[in-house]
């Protein structure tokens, strides 16, 4: 055969066009199965309530509610990581050291800050959980307008 | 043309379809890693096949570089021309194609062995998110089509001007289009949540690259240490080699004949007297009478 790629491929987009893309390792279907979302907000996010707000219409739209998770501000990442909860809220520079264990979601309810190394809000996600990535990513860019 | 350089007239037209396909193909694949690079967010995959597409520019460059040294005539600093510059271009050709492939082994090998689970989420576009993923494969599917095209219409020019340059550039098309097809469906993998589909497409495109890279470095250096001609697309003994080394003890009967390459042109040596009427090249070699750039005779 000429081309061997060619007809998985294909097979593939049209499979999965519809559901494109899932996460890696389940999240929205276990959060759509547990009815919870697991959130932790880091240590000196006094105005985190904007994205704990995004976090909750994503949890109403999966029929689940947010559930916050206390961990201490140095565990929170690994956590995150781990899959131990399925969001993290707190400030980030677009730099950060974190941004390739983690995704970043744009700054919650405003623009990108012209300094790349000053800290603010987001919210960051499991890496590979890219349906819920996705769908957050679309209310953090809806917050921004 | 003189002895030792300047393109043989029988080949003019054909160098300089490769000159201006070479220069088609850095037009064309710098539009591609200029597209790549809009899109590639933080995915490692589209961050791979980008450097994958930079390093395939440099069989062109030489390409390109080894002609124009080529054409310059030799002098007394370099009595013998520049014609070997080609062999020394297909070296860093092939180290590029090799390199190409162990950079792809390495990303790949890295990315399963940490499960890495790649990210590929939403841009914002005209006031509408979608999944960047979308994008990342419309760039793929363009990035896919010159090498395609170039690489297929490289290979005959190669063959009638036996640039082994060219045809290790046709080789490297063919890498730049299996990669960039191995990309789209390790994108597809990462959107149906196989976050290990795409360095395993990626691993097994690039064992096969590096088969080629090899079979190239083999040629490369058998032609830099003088060894008899190689085919084009093997390490086995090239047809119009043996045939020359077959009419040569036709005619000079069973005496020890060595041929060696230098760039796309042979030197042959004959151990016998000088005969009275020295064979032309066409005679030797038919219509690949430009291959011969010298006939000596070594007497006893």
């Amino acid at each position: 055969m000429r081309y061997p790629f060619a007809l998985p491929i294909l097979a593939l987009l049209l499979a999965g066009c519809d559901g494109l893309p899932r996460d890696a390792a389940g999240t929205t279907e276990r959060i759509e199965r547990t009815h919870a979302v697991r959130v932790t907000v880091l240590p000196g996010t006094p105005d985190a309530h904007p994205a704990l707000a995004l976090l909750d219409a994503f949890a109403r739209e999966h029929g689940a509610r947010l559930t916050l998770v206390p961990i201490h501000g140095e565990h929170a990442h690994k956590a995150l990581e781990d899959g131990e909860i399925d969001a993290l809220v707190g400030h980030f520079a677009k730099t950060s050291p974190w941004q390739a264990d983690i995704a970043l979601s744009k700054p919650v309810a405003r623009g990108e800050p012209d300094d790349k190394h000053h800290p603010v809000l987001r919210i960051a996600r499991r890496n590979g959980e890219n349906a819920l990535i996705l769908a957050t990513d679309r209310l953090v860019a809806g917050s921004a307008r | 043309m003189s002895l030792h350089g300047g393109i043989p007239a029988a080949i003019e037209a054909d160098v300089r379809h490769g000159e201006r396909l070479e220069w088609w193909t850095l037009l064309w694949i710098g539009s591609v890693v200029v597209v790549m690079a809009l899109v590639m967010g933080a995915s490692q995959a589209m961050k791979s096949a980008v450097i994958e597409d930079m390093l395939s520019l440099i069989p062109a460059i030489v390409f390109l570089l080894s002609v124009h040294w080529e054409r310059k005539r030799a002098n007394p600093r370099f009595p013998f021309g520049y014609r070997r510059a080609n062999s020394l271009a297909f070296l860093v050709a092939a180290t590029a194609l090799l390199s190409v492939g162990g950079f792809l082994v390495y990303e790949s090998v890295t990315t399963l062995v940490r499960q890495e689970h790649p990210t590929v989420g939403g841009i914002t576009l005209f006031g509408h998110t979608i999944w960047l993923g979308w994008l990342m494969m419309a760039a793929l599917v363009y990035s896919v089509i010159p090498p395609l095209v170039l690489g297929r219409i490289k290979l005959p020019v190669a063959k009638r001007i036996n640039d082994k340059v060219l045809h290790t550039d046709a080789l490297m098309q063919k890498a730049d289009w299996q990669t960039g097809l191995a990309a789209i469906a390790g994108i597809t993998g990462i959107g149906l949540g196989w976050w290990w589909a795409d360095a395993s497409a990626a691993l097994f495109i690039a064992l096969s690259i590096i088969k080629d890279a090899v079979g190239a470095l083999e040629q490369a250096v058998a032609e830099l240490l003088d060894g008899t001609p190689r085919a084009l697309d093997s390490n086995e003994l090239a047809d119009d080699a043996q045939a020359l080394i077959a009419a040569l003890k036709a005619r000079f009967g069973d005496v020890e004949v060595r041929l060696r390459e230098t760039g796309r042109y042979i030197a042959a040596e004959v151990d016998c007297r000088p005969p009275a009427t020295i064979p032309t090249g066409a005679e030797l070699m038919g219509d690949k009478a430009w291959r011969l750039a010298s006939l000596s005779f070594r007497p006893e």
